[in-house]
């Protein structure tokens, strides 16, 4: 265990953990976007920003990449810091005005109208779905294409690889803004993200016919768990 | 500078507007030439800040100009530095165009500083400081053409992109963006980024000096950014995952160019040339191709099917091979070009072994990259259980390493100057010694001793470090009376190597420098002779194989420049670097507060299974640790922006 302070208070702290998950063990809030307890931090989305003092000079940075370490000094709340989460929100907010979780984030923070408009974009860039399907699915089928020199991209996008995608749905889930969509239309899930549209044939129950789960994703569990293909020839509701 | 109107350079303020140019105080924290052939500066942009040379320059419209190039670059991953851009941007594409508001200003300022506090990482920070900078101090300019409503007018500029990392990398791979690619997990993507630049990814991986790492801004905070380790990583994927390389296809030119020497250098040339769509033919004397990179690196550090990777991308790509081939003697330079060939490039290296400057008549003594070459060809070396290597450089670790290798008991390097001196890879240093390489330092033979004609020993003299010599080291005096002697079976000179020329002839018209090597345009690799080029150590002198694989890149730039145009023209990006290559890349005002994290380092074979075994030393990051690796990077990219008046 570490000890540090945050906000002037002194707070025991597990070695290799973070700023965000100390402050959430001793009960200070810290807004969040880009985070998930169950998917490694990315530090995209900036709202977690705290001020870490060293030597009296304060710095912004993000809670949920930044490791906690003996005797640091750490301020959840200052001018300096709703400044910063303003500005984010606004951002947010101007790119995707039409998100129930970024309009909520505003109200939280006090955000009513962003002072300046951008062209409506769904996807924020945030990465959910990339370390989603990455690290909770383990199929990589979404990948981050940044900018760079001669890159040759218009901007910087999440784009889906059908060939990897199985279908699962665990992007549309996780997506807090509503750029993947998925919807099961009789023997076809369709799954609308920002890269385009992807199809995906649904398998049907011998038992009571319902389209129930991706044939991609239950051949793919199969081979995972090492079961045989029949093993998924009924929905959860019809087997033994 | 003394010229400049206003500068930030650095956050260091000099404004001398309004004020008589007798009266001007000068910008000391920057250097540079004001002038470059027809091209003059008339102000400069960048990541530490903004410098007005020219007060006819309209700074709304620079910054505009500016910051439209920095956005491409940010990498879209953090709200603030990339959507903050964006919006930056639309506010001075409004005002550039006449429609600017009151507020504008306080928008830009407020963006401005939010991005540089809250941002990710490095670039986004830096990106907007020369943008803050020109808001800040010439508000009355953004203000004026807001009251004007007129669009602005617009200067000519050119721009460079570059980092440290980068520049200190002579071939200038992109080294941010293929590290960001491998951290999103795009492997291929990293790997056709880097063939781009390079041609020999899989030996680069594994055998490059690595100077990036050397300037990588990372060990300000803790150790640099591992960016060999992750190339490694990028080509291993390539093997275990069977892909093969893909590459655009061009038009054929029915043009043929003649490479000679199949080394580092000239295959990338050659590789270069193929992509362009030439037909090449390379020339070599040896039975195998590789040069330097087949003969002179032993295994433990770059394995042969590895080199063979590259090689048989640059077979596929067409080119013609022809070996056993040594010219001058079954073909001429001459003959080549009645063959109808239309450009040369020489590389022919430098292997001949300097010597030791002591009379050497006895058995025992072999040159340092002739020992390397017997070693790596399977030719009997070793009889024999001591042995000395003289020298400091990376040849020099390389024998040693390799003799423990063989089996010799007791390897002794004998160097004149001291560690801090040595040119030698100071990791490649370190693992020799933990081998059990002995170093004797400020020590330099005076005579071979021996016995029956055979070699016995060295007596050595001691040394002492005087004033620097022509290559800014200090240069050693041998401290008289101090002489001693070592005992030994074999010795191995490893004191630098020099061109073999003896190919050229008169008639050839090839200058050819005091020092032994090829006369060329350093820039473009042209020789005396304008359809014949080279680069490389024969024209450089002994160099690494990043600065060969560099050289055979801009000679095949240079030969397509020559064939199709007729001349050799610069580049946009070369002028940038003519006029503002000087400055210090790694300099910046204020960095974003970031953790220190640690260097994933690959595995190694553990000491006691070196003896004996050319086994590779260094394995391959696992892919978790190389994205927690690539992470670390701060993609430190700068943007250099110069308004400029041309001349001619």
């Amino acid at each position: 265990m570490v000890t540090i302070t945050i906000n002037n208070q002194v707070v025991e702290a597990e070695e290799g953990s973070t700023i965000l998950d100390a402050a959430k063990t001793a009960g200070i809030y810290i807004p969040t976007l880009c985070y998930h307890e169950e998917l490694s931090p990315s530090g995209s989305c900036r709202l977690c920003t705290v001020e870490v003092i060293t030597n009296g000079t304060s710095q912004l940075t993000s809670a949920c990449t930044y490791p906690v370490e003996e005797g640091l000094e750490v301020r959840t709340r200052s001018e300096k810091i709703l400044k910063a989460r303003r500005l984010v929100t606004e951002l947010l907010l101007a790119q995707r005005p039409h998100s129930d979780r970024i309009q909520e984030l505003a109200k939280e923070l006090g955000v009513e109208k962003p002072s300046f408009t951008l062209k409506e974009k769904e996807c924020i860039l945030c990465e959910l779905c990339v370390r989603a399907c990455r690290e909770i699915v383990g199929v990589s089928a979404i990948s981050f294409i940044a900018q760079g020199i001669d890159q040759d991209i218009d901007e910087p996008s999440v784009v889906h690889s059908l060939e990897k995608c199985i279908g699962c749905d665990s992007c549309a889930y996780i997506c807090p803004t509503g750029a993947i969509m998925v919807e099961d239309v009789g023997d076809t899930r369709i799954i609308t993200a920002p890269s385009g549209k992807m199809e995906f044939k649904l398998k049907k129950c011998n038992t009571c016919g319902n389209y129930w789960a991706p044939e991609k994703q239950l051949e793919y569990i199969a081979k995972l768990a090492n079961l045989a293909p029949e093993t998924f020839d009924n929905c959860p509701n019809c087997r033994d | 500078m003394s010229k400049a109107i206003f500068s930030s350079w650095a956050g260091k303020i000099v404004d001398n507007r309004g004020l008589d140019t007798k009266k001007y105080k000068e910008v000391e924290n920057l250097e540079f030439p004001l002038q470059y052939n027809s091209y003059r500066v008339k102000a400069f942009m960048s990541w530490d800040g903004l410098v007005i040379i020219d007060e006819k320059i309209n700074v709304v419209d620079m910054a505009y100009s500016y910051l439209r190039e920095a956005q491409k670059l940010s990498c879209g991953e953090c709200t603030a530095g990339y959507l903050g851009m964006k919006v930056m941007l639309d506010i001075l594409d409004r005002i550039s165009n006449g429609e600017g508001k009151e507020e504008d200003v306080d928008f830009l300022q407020w963006l401005g500083n939010g991005i540089k506090e809250n941002a990710r990482c490095s670039f986004c920070a830096s990106a907007v400081t020369p943008v803050l900078d020109a808001v800040n101090y010439y508000k009355e300019e953004f203000l004026k053409t807001m009251v004007s409503k007129q669009t602005t007018p617009k200067s000519t500029y050119i721009t460079k992109v570059s980092a440290p990392c980068m520049e200190a990398c002579p071939a200038h791979q992109d080294v941010p963006c293929y590290i960001e690619l491998i951290k999103n997990y795009r492997y291929k993507d990293s790997l056709a980024l880097i063939r781009k630049t390079n041609a020999f990814p899989h030996v680069c991986g594994r055998a490059c000096v690595a100077f990036c790492e050397d300037s990588c801004r990372r060990a300000n905070l803790d150790s640099p950014v591992a960016i060999r380790a992750l190339k490694r990583f990028a080509v291993d994927y390539e093997v275990s995952s069977g892909a093969e390389p893909k590459f655009e296809k061009v038009k054929k030119n029915k043009q043929r160019i003649a490479v000679i020497g199949a080394g580092p250098a000239g295959l990338a040339a050659s590789y270069n040339l193929a992509l362009m769509g030439y037909q090449v033919t390379i020339y070599d004397k040896l039975p195998s191709a590789g040069g330097m990179a087949l003969v002179g690196i032993p295994q433990y550090r770059l394995p042969k099917d590895v080199l063979s990777r590259d090689i048989d991308v640059i077979k596929r790509l067409g080119v013609e091979f022809k070996l056993n081939t040594k010219i001058g003697k079954d073909v001429t330079l001459k003959e080549l070009s009645t063959q109808g060939f239309k450009a040369i490039f020489i590389a022919t290296g430098a292997q001949i072994g300097r010597e030791l400057g002591v009379e050497v008549k006895e058995e025992g003594v072999v040159d340092g990259v002739d020992f390397l070459h017997n070693v790596n060809t399977g030719k009997k070396v070793k009889d024999k259980d001591k042995v000395i290597i003289i020298g400091g450089g990376n040849v020099a670790i390389d024998c040693a390493r390799t003799c423990l290798r063989l089996g010799f008991k007791d390897v002794t390097i004998v160097y004149r100057r001291s560690r801090a001196e040595m040119p030698g890879r100071k990791e490649e240093v370190e693992a020799a010694e933990a081998e059990g390489v002995k170093i004797t330092f400020l020590a330099t033979p005076v005579k071979i001793l021996a016995k029956a004609g055979k070699v016995t020993g060295a007596e050595c003299i001691r040394m002492e470090l005087g004033e620097p010599d022509a290559s800014g080291r200090r240069r050693p005096i041998p401290i008289k009376g101090s002489e001693f002697t070592i005992e030994t079976d074999m010795i191995i000179p490893a004191i630098g190597e020099k061109p073999d020329l003896s190919f050229l002839t008169k008639d050839d018209k090839i200058e050819i420098r005091s020092d032994g090597t090829i006369k060329i345009e350093p820039s473009n690799c042209q020789t005396s002779q304008p359809w014949v080029f080279s680069g490389g150590d024969c024209a450089t002198g002994p160099a690494t194989l990043i600065e060969a694989i560099a050289a055979g890149n801009r000679a095949a730039k240079s030969i397509d420049q020559y064939l199709r145009l007729g001349k050799i023209v610069k580049s946009e990006s070369d002028i940038v670097a003519n006029l503002v290559g000087n400055i210090d890349l790694s300099e910046q005002r204020e960095d974003v507060l970031l953790a220190k994290r640690l260097r994933q380092s690959p595995e190694e074979l553990p000491i006691k299974e070196r003896q004996g075994s050319f086994s590779e030393v260094e394995k391959c990051l696992t892919p978790e640790a190389a994205a927690k690796e690539a992470e670390r990077c701060l993609r430190c990219y700068r943007l250099m922006l110069l308004a400029i008046a041309s001349e001619s």
